[in-house]
């Protein structure tokens, strides 16, 4: 076998360097827990409510509403740390901007801050969404609500005002969902907004007819709205006249650019029926290209995020759907073919299963360059009783009128999809996912909505805040111990949009690139870090970094050292370093 | 080349990737709609062109012409089974239902082997928290008896590990094991019944599982029952 005593020397040694590296990494793996739940000494353990309703419907609407539960992260006061604001939504029930102290404590600062008040008689929180929409250099805050949303200015010190009627966007909405990108490249972000319920007033509803009319291609839903940014405050419904003209069960929205073209593509998630994939084609308007990019789905499509896990230079969606003992729909993973269509691979790659799934969120966080995925799910979890008999009773009966909210059974304080351990899909260097949930401590059972990822600590590894329905949220500090490298870019645009949404950042390190970008709210129930983080692995000096504005201007820096912050202005040579002051 | 039979034992050649002729089929079924081989090379036929809804609408219209047809009843059950795959999941739930109320009325016209084994199989795709399982057991128990009464046919076999699956879906798994022993000792050829008795615990479940799986094509083709008669 071998030809000489040399290459068998050579042969053992390294068997027996291999022996030795599964010792140490079987040690490790048994032995370490990488994520440390932090919620109560951090100070951000207040629990979020479900809204109870009180109309005729009400009975049948507690076990359909179980929804709003986010949280969204962005350095609101620019202090270099990032803080979070999170979702309540009971009526009088107060949302919270949670400030970072530096020291991984928050202070709720929402009532002096003026953003408390999102939940009323006619108005309950469902999700927010951090954007500069006025290219002033400080994130604003939209509330999104089942009601009306909230625009708040972020005026600077601390404090905000509510602008929404100023700024063009009163309209009645049950919202779920908001994302903010410039899909037309005027240098200001535009707003994305998804619809659950169709705007009936679902607090008083005048109709009982206004639930979904079908499980799998229900079409009198909210859909989603299109706010173009007028760059002086303002903004203009423009929804059908750049190309959408939806009605189904929004329940996320995520934006990313499918062919490397410069233009953010929209991926919408839907329950009850038929995600939707729009092109975005350069001249400020989509074009809907659902059949050929993914297909006509007739799953219950809860979240879109996207991110390059096999790191081919394309970025990925990860949509999650209902995977049960009573519906087996299996999650997305569409992976991204490079032409403007997607394959699933969720099912080989062994992230089909996830339960009753919501938000998923790409990011890597062992910093080995590895894009993992962490999954929450779970719907309500309540009393012993399935309610999974009652709602088939319903769904076996001729010709019934799914539309019509009496026709559904109460649900009472009966479980469903219940109880279900979340996921924490390790990458396996592109070959695959493997669930470390457990291991890591984050396999909880609370009904999970929102996961927004970022460096709360700014140590380069990535943190988590997890919103669960009508409970307290989850602050979970990533502690790991690999050693691995990072570098994470704040972006600001000059001629791009100012919080660089969209910009993609390719880094070259150790004889590999990996690509990430800006996004603007990606992800069910949250929004995470607006920085964008990269591991590197073994690699301690960056070879290459290309920023792509979107602008179109390309924008290269060259040997750079990991484990910084790196502030970047676009078309500024010059980098900074991000400086922290707690 | 695929052999496709209809009418009067007409055997008609169709080309692989060549659409059969639907029509031709349903004209012989509607001369003999009690024809359990015409019904079901007919449904093959169905799956082929995938034009399910004409399928249903078909027997549908045949069952009110000859009300009295268990056989033509067990075929349009079985008709909504050719469709599940195809269908989203909520639509499997009520393809499925309404293909068990077909069998029913098959059952009550025509007491048979094959119209228990079917509707007793077809519980056992149905989740846990349906509890359907026991009916499933029950059916399989009847189907176990009149193969026993009866002489010995290959098909037999399916009533062995089917009621076996019913006993495991049951949570006893020792009977499942002994039913599908049994079954072996008729059999001991059958890849399923091999395949079952080499399994335990987890591996066991993701194994039924894997075979109940609504996802999954369930294969209807009843040449089995006329080829051992």
């Amino acid at each position: 076998m071998f030809a000489n005593k040399r290459q068998y020397t050579k042969a053992f040694a390294a068997a027996v360097l291999i022996g030795l590296a599964c010792i140490a990494g079987g040690a490790t793996v048994l032995g370490d827990k990488w994520f440390e739940d932090v919620t109560r000494r951090a100070g951000v353990a207040n629990k979020h409510t479900n809204r109870a309703f009180k109309n005729p419907y009400a009975h049948i609407m507690a076990g359909y509403t179980a929804l709003g539960a986010s949280a969204a992260v962005a350095d609101y006061d620019g202090d270099g740390f990032e803080d979070v604001f999170v979702t309540d939504s009971m009526e009088g029930g107060k949302n919270h901007l949670y400030h970072n102290n530096g020291n991984f404590t928050f202070t709720d600062v929402a009532e002096q801050a003026g953003v408390a008040n999102g939940n009323d008689a006619h108005n309950a929180s469902s999700d927010s969404l951090w954007f500069d929409y006025n290219n002033d250099g400080r994130p604003d805050l939209l509330v999104v609500r089942f009601g009306q949303n909230q625009l708040f200015e972020n005026l600077g010190g601390g404090k905000f005002r509510e602008v929404t009627r100023q700024a063009g966007l009163i309209g009645y909405k049950n919202a779920i969902t908001a994302i903010a990108f410039d899909y037309d490249h005027d240098g200001y972000v535009d707003l994305f907004v998804g619809s659950y319920f169709q705007p009936v007033n679902v607090f008083q509803p005048e109709t009982p007819r206004f639930f979904p009319e079908s499980f799998e291609t229900a079409n009198n839903g909210g859909g989603i709205t299109v706010y173009h940014n007028n760059g002086n405050g303002t903004f203009t419904d423009v929804t059908e006249k750049i190309g959408f003209k939806l009605s189904g069960w929004t329940l996320d929205l995520g934006h990313g650019d499918a062919n490397n073209d410069g233009w953010d593509d929209l991926y919408i998630a839907c329950d009850f029926g038929t995600d939707r994939f729009f092109v975005n084609n350069g001249d400020g308007t989509f074009t809907d290209r659902t059949e050929k990019a993914i297909g006509f789905d007739t799953k219950k499509g809860m979240n879109a995020d996207w991110g390059d896990y096999d790191n081919d230079g394309f970025l990925d969606i990860y949509v999650t759907n209902i995977t049960d003992d009573y519906m087996r729909e299996g999650n997305f993973l569409w992976h991204n073919n490079g032409n403007l269509t997607f394959t699933d691979v969720a099912r080989e790659n062994g992230v089909h299963d996830t339960g009753w799934g919501w938000g998923g969120k790409f990011f890597d966080y062992d910093n080995d360059g590895w894009l993992d995925l962490y999954v929450v799910n779970g719907w309500v979890s309540a009393g012993k009783e399935s309610y999974v008999p009652d709602i088939f009773t319903m769904v076996t009966k001729p010709g019934i009128d799914f539309a019509d909210a009496r026709n559904w059974p109460p649900m009472g304080n009966k479980s469903l999809s219940g109880y279900q351990k979340k996921r924490l899909f390790h990458n396996e260097h592109g070959t695959g996912f493997k669930d470390e949930a457990a291991r890591h401590g984050v396999d909880s059972v609370k009904d999970g909505r929102g996961i927004a990822v970022a460096d709360f600590d700014n140590d380069g590894r990535m943190d988590l805040f997890i919103a669960n329905a009508n409970s307290e949220p989850y602050l979970y500090r990533n502690t790991q111990t690999t050693g691995n490298h990072w570098v994470q870019f704040l972006l600001e645009g000059t001629k791009s949009n100012r919080g660089a949404v969209g910009a993609q950042v390719r880094v070259t390190a150790g004889g590999r690139t990996l690509l990430s970008f800006v996004n603007g709210g990606n992800g069910f129930g949250a929004q995470s870090t607006s920085r964008v983080h990269f591991g590197l692995g073994a690699s301690s000096i960056i070879e290459r970094v290309e920023i792509r504005w979107p602008s179109g201007l390309k924008q290269v820096l060259e040997k750079l050292s990991a484990d910084h912050i790196y502030k970047i202005q676009e078309g500024k040579a010059k980098t900074e370093l991000l400086v922290a002051r707690r | 080349m695929k052999r496709i039979l209809i009418g009067t034992g007409l055997c008609v050649l169709v080309a692989l990737g060549a659409m059969p002729d639907l029509s031709k089929l349903e004209a012989a079924l509607s001369a003999d709609p009690d024809n359990i081989r015409y019904g079901s090379e007919y449904r093959q036929a169905v799956i082929q062109t995938k034009e399910y809804d004409r399928s249903l609408k078909f027997f549908e219209k045949l069952v009110a012409d000859h009300p009295t047809s268990g056989n033509a009843y067990l075929n349009y059950g079985f008709a909504y089974v050719d469709k599940i795959p195809v269908a989203g999941s909520i639509t499997q739930v009520i393809l499925a239902n309404t293909a068990l109320s077909h069998f029913s009325k098959s059952i009550e016209l025509q007491p048979s082997w094959i119209g228990y084994y079917t509707r007793g199989n077809s519980y056992l795709y149905w989740p846990k928290i349906f509890n359907r399982a026991h009916l499933g057991v029950e059916d399989l128990e009847q189907c176990m008896k009149l193969q026993k009464a009866d002489k010995p046919r290959s098909y037999h076999v399916r009533a062995y590990i089917a009621l076996g699956d019913g006993y495991w879906k049951m949570d006893d798994t020792p009977r499942a094991k002994g039913i599908w022993q049994e079954g072996a000792k008729i059999y001991p050829n059958n890849a399923q019944l091999k395949a079952r008795l080499s399994k335990d615990g987890d591996e066991l479940k993701t194994y039924i599982d894997d075979v109940l799986d609504p996802n999954k094509r369930v294969d209807t083709d009843l040449h089995e029952i006329w080829e051992a008669q």
